[in-house]
């Protein structure tokens, strides 16, 4: 339990990809997400054209290409709900399973294969983008692609909040597994609702204390001069380079699109 | 080994919606979101900024603990039924919206295209009527404090369900799962997990009643009042 904090997702490196701006790669990779998903199933040549984009945008990035693919993998753990299909969509019979006498149909195996290689290849481009690019500088591209102010500043509070009120709860955690010691084959613990109250009171107490911090922020906040709206650094508009690796991606994935409706 | 429940079945990654279903998602999410921004500034005034961002870390943190079950799975809790309470459904949207927008920009839980329809079930859907039904038992039951535990196992409990009822609903419609399929499977694992769901909230909405009952009186109010009229109230608890 004690793998409780999601760790840093940025990778340190150099390279093309770290040095785009945040909103021309948020922007690529929301418009790639919606791409792969219009893939129609089956699409095999489809699938291959955009595994290539997928392909360059980690070979310019010089990320490790274990570090993506474990990445990737373990961002998946929602493949069980399509996995029905093989045996729900009506096509012809592939095989039957021996106890069960389900039938796999040739339509549900490529139904299944589609959904999961455009999940995995949307995935792929998501770790890329967080893989190169601080938290920071991705909170910061939101504001200035012209999220509503106060959902950009309440994203930038959280993310600096986040590891300081995750550890209150981590420690208090540490403090319920202390006092609660396991003998070996003995079943620990009360009832479920028991150890639900115990969290309960634990996420109640957890509110109480954040509310107050927040208070304690606002206090600070205005003893240095805070007047209601929250100030984020400007910084340089598009460089040349930002440009144009934006306007070929756009290309790119028009291009795609096409070829896979096709 | 812990087996998180709730991000298996609730977070949808991409690919798993089809592009009208995401896209109609989406276009709702943001206009209820818009409105919520309209709402959160029309309350809140100032302070909301900090006030916002620390109880979107609270609901991200508690999410993160996690609930032992059996056979070594355990299971954490959702929040959006507990946010609404506590703060009130529009500030509990933007809460939400931020909590799992971070968790699909950042953490890959969830797909980005299909991040409005995960928006739109796990923070507005239980946002909103996990804070009609609180509010309705509260009511009906006249505000005792019975009445605000069982409001909240209640608000939790079908707001959980209602999530996950519209996750198979989005599956079923782009042809991902069948509903035959998909709908027991979903509605079957959380009628359990909305139980924990639903001990927690009233656990937590217990221990604000005996801690802090000025907090809960009236849930968007108690937020105004606390920070915009007094500004700095000076008192910490604990």
């Amino acid at each position: 339990m004690t793998a409780f904090l999601p760790g840093e997702r940025f990778h340190h490196g150099e390279g093309l990809l770290y040095r785009t701006d945040a909103r021309v790669k948020l922007l690529v990779v929301v418009a790639f997400a919606f791409a792969v998903t219009a893939i129609p199933e089956g699409r095999w040549r489809a699938f291959v054209a955009f595994a290539l984009f997928v392909a360059v945008a980690i070979a310019i990035s010089r990320l490790p290409l274990w570090l993506v693919l474990r990445r990737s993998l373990l961002a998946l753990p929602f493949v069980l709900a399509a996995v029905p299909l093989i045996f729900t969509r009506a096509g012809d019979t592939v095989a039957t399973l021996p106890v069960l006498g389900w039938t796999i149909s040739d339509t549900g195996l490529i139904a299944v294969a589609s959904i999961l290689l455009k999940s995995w290849l949307a995935v792929l481009m998501a770790v890329v983008l967080t893989s190169t690019t601080r938290p920071l500088d991705l909170i910061r591209a939101l504001e200035r692609l012209h999220v509503p102010r106060i959902l950009a500043s309440t994203v930038f509070f959280m993310y600096r909040y986040l590891f300081v009120i995750g550890g209150e709860g981590q420690r208090m955690m540490r403090a319920r597994e202390s006092r609660s010691a396991l003998m070996p084959d003995v079943r620990g613990g009360g009832t479920i609702a028991w150890r639900a109250r115990v969290l309960g009171t634990m996420v109640g107490t957890l509110f109480i204390h954040s509310f107050s911090r927040s208070e304690r922020i606002y206090a600070a906040m205005l003893a240095r001069g805070y007047d209601g709206t929250v100030r984020f650094i400007e910084e340089s508009s598009l460089s040349r380079t930002d440009r144009i690796l934006g306007a070929i991606a756009f290309i790119a994935l028009g291009g795609l699109v096409l070829v896979a409706r096709l | 080994m812990t087996i998180p429940l709730l991000p298996i079945y609730m977070h949808i990654p991409d690919g798993f919606l089809s592009v009208p279903v995401a896209t109609v998602m989406y276009v709702i999410t943001a206009i209820i979101i818009g409105a919520a921004v309209r709402q959160t500034n029309r309350h809140l005034k100032e302070s909301t900024a900090p006030l916002m961002g620390v109880l979107a870390a609270f609901i991200f943190a508690a999410q993160m603990m996690n609930f032992p079950v059996a056979g070594g799975t355990s299971g954490h809790m959702l929040g959006g039924a507990l946010a609404a309470i506590l703060v009130g459904p529009w500030a509990a949207v933007l809460i939400m919206t931020t909590v799992i927008g971070v968790q699909a920009l950042i953490f890959q839980d969830g797909g980005l295209a299909a991040l409005g329809a995960n928006i739109f079930n796990m923070g507005i859907l239980t946002a909103f009527t996990g804070y009609a039904i609180y509010r309705t038992v509260v009511s009906v039951l006249r505000g005792t404090r019975a009445s605000m535990l069982v409001g909240s196992f209640a608000a939790a409990w079908i707001s959980v369900m209602l999530a996950a009822l519209m996750t198979s609903a989005q599956l079923a419609i782009s042809d991902t799962s069948p509903w035959s399929v998909v709908l027991p499977a979903m509605l079957g694992v959380h009628v359990l997990i909305g139980i924990g769901e639903g001990l927690i909230t009233a656990g937590a909405v217990g221990l604000v009643l005996s801690a802090r009952p000025d907090l809960l009186r009236s849930a968007t109010s108690a937020v105004t009042q606390k920070l915009s009229s007094s500004g700095y109230s000076g008192e910490s608890a604990s």
